[in-house]
């Protein structure tokens, strides 16, 4: 009795050591891969920057940028791809300078010049008034000039450019749903000439670099005004 | 084997090269030197795309974008204003009036820096705005990083 309750105490107290032992090496083992992640993780960010410093020493980088090589880019005259000639031009409801909503379906059956710009783009700025101009000369014949400005700045500041340009054309503040409907406006200034279908008949990226600038957007203003009857 | 697996991934990410951007300025990632515990100053360099300009860090109107390097001070490292150079004139052949400030070519930013003995590396950004002789670019950021060891 005496020795069975011994050997039930022994068991006991090995299953207890048992126990315990099992609980202090999972634990330890736990601890042990905690220290190797850490190590491993801190070597391998140290040696990254070594290895970094090391290549630096070696060659110094200054690999140019892709930038818009690849077509596209309205350098010195040439126009973007015109990925949305001839396609329903997007629709899209924004707020004028004070705050009253303006759809482009408001213009339906009017040619419609939506020009995207930016106060702190430099050949927008230079167009714009030839907008104005144009506005207004081609009204009786119901052109309609709607200037989207892609701009972080407040409206305060976008309205003040707009009147330091002279002009009292629509002016929108755009929203990126409506970039990215137009393909993305990537460089500024775009114009899109919404004919009267409501197709855009052509979009132009950039400026053209002398002075036929504004020869080119009467003219195009002219094939607007002339295409797509209702 | 798992732990293991995860932090090569891990590495291997913070490694990875970042999604591309378009840009049209390049830093020249070149590793410096500097006396540790002294006043000294880095040199970043960058050079700007052929046929694009930069705003200048004072454009000439308010409403133009100015070309800012941020560096975030690391463990270690005190750095002073940075200093920029002066812009050249620029104007648009359609409108030869308006002069504008600008940075083409290589241009150079010195960062004064304080730094104890060691590898350093800072992590920073360009802030510009991009035109060419007929469009703009809306702004954009540039990662700048910088590594400079301090002895």
């Amino acid at each position: 009795m005496l020795a069975g309750t011994f050997g039930l105490d022994l068991s006991l107290s090995k299953g207890l050591e048992f126990g315990v032992n099992q609980s202090l090496r999972s634990g330890l083992v736990v601890a042990g891969a905690v220290v190797v992640i850490a190590l491993l993780f801190w070597a391998g960010v140290h040696n990254g920057r070594e290895r970094r410093l090391a290549q630096q020493q070696m060659a110094p980088k200054m690999s140019m940028p892709e930038a818009d090589r690849a077509g596209g880019d309205p350098a010195a005259g040439a126009g973007m791809t015109p990925a949305l000639q001839g396609k329903v031009a997007p629709g899209f409801t924004l707020v004028d300078l004070d705050g009253k909503k303006v759809s482009l379906a408001d213009y339906k059956g009017k040619p419609v010049l939506v020009n995207f710009w930016a106060t702190w783009c430099g050949p927008c700025k230079i167009e714009m008034p030839w907008f104005q101009e144009f506005s207004q000369k081609y009204a009786g014949q119901g052109l309609v000039v709607l200037g989207l400005a892609a701009d972080d700045a407040s409206k305060t500041i976008i309205g003040g450019t707009a009147r330091k340009l002279s002009v009292s054309y629509p002016i929108l503040i755009a929203d990126s749903k409506v970039e990215e409907a137009y393909g993305g406006v990537s460089y500024l200034p775009e114009s899109f000439y919404v004919s009267k279908d409501g197709k855009i008949l052509l979009e132009t990226a950039g400026m053209s670099d002398d002075s036929g600038g504004k020869d080119e957007i009467e003219a195009n203003i002219k094939k607007l005004i002339a295409a797509g009857g209702q | 084997m798992i732990a293991l697996g995860l932090v090569l991934i891990l590495g291997q990410a913070l490694d990875a090269p970042p999604v591309k951007v378009k840009q049209y300025v390049a830093f020249a990632a070149e590793s410096q030197t500097v006396a540790a515990g002294k006043r000294a100053v880095l040199e970043l360099r960058f050079e700007v795309l052929p046929g694009y300009h930069v705003n200048s860090h004072v454009p000439r109107s308010e409403l133009l974008i100015p070309t800012v390097v941020e560096l975030p001070e690391d463990k270690g490292v005190t750095l002073g204003k940075a200093v920029y150079p002066a812009g050249v004139a620029y104007s648009f052949a359609i409108d030869p009036t308006e002069k504008l400030d600008v940075y083409e070519g290589g241009f150079k930013v010195l960062v004064p820096v304080t730094a104890a003995a060691g590898v350093h590396e800072l992590k920073g950004s360009l802030r510009y705005q991009a035109c060419n002789n007929a469009a703009c670019y809306p702004p954009k950021k540039l990662d700048v990083d910088v590594l400079f060891t301090a002895k």
